[in-house]
């Protein structure tokens, strides 16, 4: 153990302190939020100056008391009204343009008339769209809330003329609608839609991006951690040494792992930062109650499975990335071998992180269970709101043999005979490449 | 099983790598307490030698023995015995000299003690002064190789393969280090060595070896050899067996 311990001490001290991974677990905590408050302040002030600058043009043809009941109500509720006087639509648009207003509001003849009468009024709103901002979108919110609550207003007084004993809002809304959600056979004292929103940014998406953001970081670690020591030189004297190559592996593994989780947990401390940014902006704030302490908790035996394929998942890339790393000669090719590992990982992620898997096509639902990074999410996604599924569980041994598998072939790439004869071979390759090209060159210039 | 005394022990060793053949029987012999030197051209097959002997590398065929151990078969029990500094060795650039030899003299020795003494004697081999607690990455060519050096041999192995150990040194370092080998063999150690410095291996080498083209030339002590020649130095020698 003091072997393996002095060469993970080794491992995570000279990650630690290497500049470019050190940028790359700082920056997620330190630009997420500020992405986040960036967003919402530019979000926030757009909303707000649409609103605030709210002006509407309006375009009276009926011209009788309550069109102007309807223009004082909406000058009441804040909105700046200015009159229009057109003989058509287009020159009120023209004529509201020229005012700087925001919405043109038509009030076609026969408003008094229909509303009296019990019929439905004619009301036409044409909102100017200045910019694809959230600025446009803004005033044209501010202009349907103030219709919104006139036309409660109105609603209100119909009703009243009727019959004045009987509440408006019971003849508008005579349902009275509680809604209850059933989860594993248990009723939960909250709508589907509230479930629905915690549960998918929670399991659906958060689970699955972090899960991916570690696989990444810590195949980047692993490679980088291996490849540096091909590029440095370090790597055959290290094999001198007297340790296994499962010792020297290990540690990398471990180095690597350390560091994958310490960036992942700086990196969701600054998701979560961004997100409570991003919600907090009026008008994204959906009032949620949290739903946790009512949710029925995960079965022990589904958190267990969760930690072991999360382990299987963490160990089965961190071998890939040691692997990529042995092979490359230095870190510029280990990156570029390193796409080819991430694309694959990547996919599975999105994959479950927006829809179902059975309704997925064949090849991609394969491609899903053959990875054993696709298991933590499945039971993350499946603990809470039904039984771990069979493929799940069948998927745990699976992803336990692939993962020896990868990690025995790894620990033989570890040792010297094969590292360096396959280098050899590819520094060789590399050498023939190099002169087939210049003999082609040089017939090209001949 | 090796003869008394024998270190060391090559017989009709050949590697190869694809098409190449880097070594093509050789057969040595390396007794305890020698400084055994193979001198040859790049591209001889000197490191390919060095690197079987560190365990790196497999023979395509023949037979090595270590210290009383099959190279092949036993090359975990040979490793605690030994120290390899390669040619083009480099050091964990955030890492400080001191922390280096400490993860190194952990690995080596079971008490704390016993590793901060060989730290101590690295120290002092490497000549590093306070500079040994600044990060490797700020360090010239000369002083890593200085502190590869001094890992080494920090470690009292029994048989140090050292290829080029003083490449890339100034002349002081030079010998400083070469003071430091000779010192490491008369404290009972065995080193085997390659260099193309021919003065520095006739100053350090009790016996040498010539290489060319993966094989043996010549082999027998400097003076010897010298005479045997007919020539003034070991460089003049080289050149009259290789143009033979």
């Amino acid at each position: 153990m003091r072997k393996l311990f002095s060469l993970v001490e080794k491992e995570v001290k000279d990650l630690l302190r290497d500049p470019r991974i050190y940028i790359g677990l700082v920056v997620p905590v330190v630009l997420m939020p500020l992405l986040g408050f960036l967003m919402s302040t530019s979000m926030g002030s757009s909303i707000e100056a649409g609103v605030e600058r709210l002006k509407i043009a309006v375009l009276d043809c009926d011209k009788t008391a309550l069109s102007n009941a309807l223009l004082n109500l909406s000058m009441s509720l804040g909105a700046d009204v200015k009159m229009v006087d057109a003989a058509d639509l287009d020159t009120a648009v023209g004529e509201a343009r020229k005012l700087g207003s925001n919405a043109l509001l038509v009030i076609r003849k026969g408003f008094e008339n229909d509303l009296v009468n019990f019929r439905k009024a004619s009301v036409e709103l044409y909102v100017v769209m200045e910019s694809m901002s959230l600025g446009s979108i803004g005033a044209y919110t501010a202009v349907e809330g103030v219709l919104a609550l006139s036309s409660k207003f109105f609603s209100n007084m119909l009703i009243s003329k009727l019959n004045p004993s009987i509440s408006p809002d019971v003849v508008r809304d005579p349902f009275n609608i509680s809604t209850r959600s059933i989860l594993k056979d248990k009723i939960i004292e909250v709508p589907p839609q509230v479930l629905f929103n915690q549960l998918l940014m929670g399991y659906s998406i958060m689970i699955p991006l972090l899960l991916l953001m570690l696989s990444i970081t810590v195949v980047q670690f692993a490679a980088t951690a291996t490849a540096v020591e091909n590029e440095e030189k370090t790597l055959e004297t290290l094999l001198t040494f007297p340790v296994t190559r499962y010792d020297i592996l290990l540690a990398k593994l471990l180095g690597s792992s350390i560091l994958a989780v310490i960036g992942s947990i700086l990196f969701t401390g600054g998701f979560i930062l961004y997100f409570n940014n991003m919600l907090s902006l009026s008008g994204f704030n959906f009032p949620v109650e949290d739903v946790s302490q009512l949710l029925p908790q995960p079965p022990p035996e589904s958190l267990i499975l969760l930690t072991v394929s999360l382990l299987l998942a963490i160990l089965f890339v961190t071998s890939l990335g040691v692997a990529i790393g042995a092979l490359s000669s230095d870190v510029r090719m280990a990156n570029s071998l390193l796409g080819v590992v991430i694309v694959p990982i990547m996919i599975p992620s999105f994959l479950m992180m927006y829809g179902d898997l059975d309704t997925l096509p064949l090849a991609l639902q394969l491609l899903v269970y053959a990875l054993p990074t696709s298991y933590p999410i499945m039971i993350a996604k499946d603990m809470t709101m039904t039984p771990i599924s069979f493929e799940t569980i069948i998927g745990i041994p699976y992803s336990a043999a692939l993962t020896v598998l990868v990690l025995y072939a790894t620990s033989m790439l570890l040792a010297p005979e094969k590292l360096l004869t396959i280098q050899y071979g590819l520094r060789l390759r590399g050498a023939r490449r190099r002169q087939i090209k210049e003999l082609d060159n040089q017939s090209t210039l001949g | 099983m090796m003869g008394a005394g024998s270190i060391v022990v090559v017989r009709n060793l050949v590697k190869r790598f694809g098409d190449l053949t880097a070594v093509d029987g050789v057969s040595l012999k390396i007794e305890e307490g020698e400084v055994f030197g193979l001198i040859g051209p790049n591209g001889a097959g000197k490191t390919t030698i060095l690197r079987i002997m560190a365990t790196l590398l497999l023979p395509t065929s023949g037979y090595v023995n270590i210290l009383g151990y099959d190279a092949v078969k036993e090359a975990g029990r040979i490793r605690p015995y030994i120290s390899y500094l390669a040619e083009d060795a480099g050091t964990y650039r955030n890492l400080s000299g001191r922390e280096y030899l400490y993860i190194v003299a952990r690995i080596y020795f079971d008490s704390n003690t016993e590793a901060s003494r060989a730290v101590e004697e690295a120290v002092r081999i490497s000549g590093l002064g306070e500079r040994v607690y600044d990060k490797m990455k700020t360090y010239s060519k000369g002083m890593k190789r200085r502190l590869q050096i001094a890992r080494a041999l920090m470690t009292r192995p029994k048989l140090a393969i050292l290829d080029e150990p003083t490449a890339g040194l100034d002349v002081f370092h030079a010998k400083h280090i070469r003071e430091v080998v000779i010192r490491h063999v008369k404290e009972g150690g065995t080193v085997v060595l390659s260099s193309h410095n021919m003065l520095e291996v006739e100053y350090l080498c009790t016996r040498v070896a010539f290489i060319h083209r993966g094989h043996v030339l010549f082999e027998g002590e400097p003076k010897a050899i010298i005479n045997e020649l007919g020539v003034s130095n070991l460089e003049e020698a080289f050149i009259e067996v290789v143009g033979r």
